[in-house]
């Protein structure tokens, strides 16, 4: 098995998307791409699959065992589907279909499926149970974790035996426990002698599956060679901006020594005691007592389902616990306790141009409209944005007028639920050093979420977790391929 | 979701027609010939009346006679002005459509907000009383309330406003509902915006084209149930010319006089194929 693409080239209209001059894949090697979002990374996927959108053009050939297809002619790869490459979606929690048990999504894409429903089916629970999924097979996709829906996809995308997996950003929107078990998913299908395609913006993952990693920028491929010196020793100044935006990387003036900051006791912004909260049958938490003080900054971990966000919203007083009590500090009120989201988008008014959005808050405070100017600019923001509407922006700026729109009332405590986890690394350092500037200016008390190690030991004094993860090892299957 | 973002902007953009007024732009071609065809339809409802007033005028030796430059559509059974008639009775049918459904909407929209808004013992006597309401059949509704108060003409408005508020108070709370538990709600709370912003930039913009689709529609229905009203002889009382009505009255003569019949047919029609096509394909969303 081999897989070679040779002059790439995808545009829209007169503009170049992707350019690559040569691509080389061979089993058990895997190859990783990382670069930012808008780099081109998931369309050089798509024109491999021959899933690009149809506004686009592609030229280029690509050579599977010998045999040459024509990139621009998208249909001519649709034999080649899960027998030969088959794909790893994005987001697999969107990518399953919604009103089908998981067991039958899985069983669908067996050659056999539709000679052998019932051998399909006994294959696919194999596959599962093998993936220690072997109870999630009569679900639906919208009771399993981001983990497990993520190893759903990878069974639905490899019981067809295709060799060549293309996985797109598989990490993204997964916590560490998911994460490490996706890595060892994907390196179960390297050793069982596939080709692996792994596009991505978590350079965490590009190191943990080794092989060759190459970086894309505006279209083009700025760097290429084996993991280990590209993530160590990078030479292109791209790249050296990559692994500089990881946030054990960072060196900021707001950054603080949580040593220098061990003796600080301010007064007690927010207390709560023996606080519990349930849903149905799930106990997220029970008898915590916490205390926040001014100019802390804390972070809340823990794996995704644990419950950070809705202790976050219980110590905000906008969901009441199950027991115990919430006492909030004179201080909050009036406005000065704000929170951010993990997706922007849902916490602005869709149809209001961002100027209202944010010009409701000065007029009902009485505050002065040139401080979002100011804003504006010292979070290094075009003032144009403020005239289109929340979906028409990308969300690391988004998340940003989010910054400003929470800071115009200058608060003393900002609860920020995860405000990076959808943004690429560096748009995330650049969100957070704009959050973090007006947190360090108003000594304002930071409680952040995240399930992201680093960023928390980057940007907070200390930790409280949840739900300590239970440390069962995650089985991984056998795979091996005919043919080669 | 940053990709899908990608892939969005990378899709052409509508061609932005910069020299036609705002209200042109944007629209298709179905939604400008209806538009073009309720404004003629508005135009005979106003102007008509004044051009002929005299709706009641019987002219005995003139029954049944043929249409003429005079007399569009000649004169009835009892020498009355059919165009003149028509004139009147599509007035009417529109300045009661609309009166009801502003009425259902209003009530309607209010209720709604204010059982999601308060939730508690305000929603469950709000939605029993939605319940009841959905129990009974619509025209049954506005045959009692047209039988207590003896079929004036506020009480068939009355009954049928009755009949329609229910489906504008469950549309609002459902998605009300949706919106007030959302997290940009929840943010304006903590930014402490007020209710007033929350009306106007979080439910308002939202239940809007929703609203209007509604409302077009429920002018249609109301239209509709009143001239079925008129029709079966229990709504508008004679000498004042409906729509149903009239059509009732020109059947026996349907052979002599067809026009008669079809002309308020045909007003019907043209007002219903007007309101369906005005829809706007955004209220998929």
């Amino acid at each position: 098995m081999s897989l070679r693409l040779n002059n790439l080239v995808v545009t829209h209209g007169g503009k170049v998307l992707v350019e690559a001059d040569q691509l080389d894949f061979e089993r058990g090697q895997p190859v990783t791409i990382v670069g930012e979002s808008g780099s081109g990374k998931s369309l050089l996927a798509h024109a491999i699959m021959g899933t690009l959108p149809p506004n686009l053009t592609a030229r280029g050939t690509l050579t599977v065992d010998g045999r040459s297809y024509d990139v621009g002619d998208q249909s001519n790869r649709r034999g080649l589907w899960g027998r030969t490459m088959s794909l790893l979606p994005q987001e697999p929690v969107l990518a399953l279909d919604p009103t089908m048990r998981a067991g039958e999504q899985v069983a669908e894409g067996a050659l056999t499926f539709s000679t052998d429903k019932r051998g399909a089916r006994r294959a696919a629970d194999t596959l599962l149970s093998a993936l220690g999924l072997g109870k999630a097979s009569r679900a639906f996709p919208h009771t399993l974790s981001g983990g497990m829906a993520q190893r759903v996809a990878f069974a639905a995308a490899t019981i067809g035996g295709a060799p060549v997996l293309i996985a797109d950003e598989p990490s993204k929107g997964l916590d560490q426990r998911a994460r490490t078990e996706l890595a060892e998913l994907l390196r179960s299908h390297l050793d069982g002698g596939g080709v692996l395609l792994t596009i991505t913006h978590d350079l965490d993952l590009a190191r943990g599956l080794g092989g060759k990693v190459l970086v894309m920028k505006d279209a083009h491929v700025v760097e290429h060679g084996p993991a280990g010196r590209v993530l160590a020793q990078p030479e292109h100044p791209y790249t050296r901006r990559l692994l500089a935006a990881e946030p054990s990387h960072w060196r900021h003036p707001w950054m603080r020594n949580p040593l220098d900051v061990a003796e600080r006791t301010g007064a007690v912004l927010v207390s709560g005691e023996g606080l519990s909260k349930s849903f149905g049958s799930e106990q997220l938490f029970s008898d915590l007592s916490l205390e926040v003080r001014a100019g802390e900054r804390i972070a809340l971990s823990g794996p995704s389902g644990s419950g950070k966000t809705t202790l976050g919203n219980v110590l905000l007083r906008l969901l009441p616990p199950d027991t115990g009590t919430v006492q909030h500090a004179d201080v909050l009120k009036r406005g000065r306790l704000q929170k951010l989201y993990q997706d922007p988008a849902l916490a602005f008014p869709p149809r209001v141009q961002l100027k209202d959005a944010l010009g409701d808050v000065v007029r009902r405070h009485g505050l002065d409209l040139s401080r979002i100017e100011e804003l504006m600019g010292s979070l290094r923001l075009a003032p144009e944005l403020l005239h289109r509407r929340p979906g028409q922006i990308s969300g690391g700026e988004l998340q940003r007028i989010a910054i400003i729109r929470s800071m115009l009332l200058e608060p003393a405590l900002v609860f920020a639920d995860e405000p990076t986890s959808r943004l690429d690394l560096i748009t995330q350092e650049e969100t957070m050093r704009c959050l973090m500037e007006q947190v360090d200016r108003l000594d304002c008390t930071l409680v952040l979420v995240t399930h992201d190690d680093g960023l928390a030991a980057a940007v907070t004094d200390r930790s409280v977790t949840l739900g300590a993860a239970s440390s069962l090892p995650v089985p991984v299957p056998e795979v091996q391929f005919a043919g080669g | 979701m940053t990709n899908a973002v990608a892939m969005h902007e990378l899709s052409p953009a509508p061609a932005q027609s910069a020299n036609r007024p705002h209200w042109v732009a944007g629209r298709t071609k179905t939604q400008l010939i209806s538009a073009a065809l309720l404004a003629a339809l508005a135009v005979f409802a106003i102007a008509g009346p004044l051009a002929w007033p005299d709706h009641a005028l019987q002219d005995l030796s003139r029954f049944l006679e043929a249409p003429s430059a005079a007399e569009p559509l000649g004169r009835d059974h009892l020498g009355r002005s059919v165009i003149a008639r028509l004139a009147h009775a599509t007035q009417l049918s529109l300045v009661m459509a609309v009166l009801c459904v502003s009425a259902a909407l209003l009530f309607g929209t209010l209720a709604g907000i204010a059982a999601a808004w308060r939730g508690g013992w305000v929603d469950s006597v709000l939605h029993g009383l939605s319940e009841v309401f959905i129990a009974l059949p619509a025209l049954l509704v506005v045959l009692v309330v047209s039988a207590i108060a003896n079929g004036d003409l506020w009480t068939l408005c009355l009954g049928l406003a009755l009949a329609q508020w229910v489906e504008y108070f469950r549309m609002v709370r459902a998605r009300s509902g949706l919106l007030l538990a959302g997290p940009a709600v929840e943010a304006a709370g903590l930014l402490r915006l007020g209710p007033a912003h929350i009306m106007r930039r979080h439910l308002f913009p939202e239940l809007r084209p929703l609203l209007s689709t509604m409302a077009t529609f429920g002018v249609g229905s109301s239209i509709l149930a009143l001239s079925t009203l008129g029709f079966v002889g229990i709504g508008v009382r004679p000498p004042t010319p409906e729509l149903g009505l009239m059509i009732t009255e020109a059947f026996p003569y349907y052979h002599e006089a067809p026009w008669m019949a079809l002309a308020p047919v045909l007003v019907l029609t043209t007002i219903l194929i007007g309101l369906l096509g005005l829809r706007s394909k955004e209220s998929r969303a």
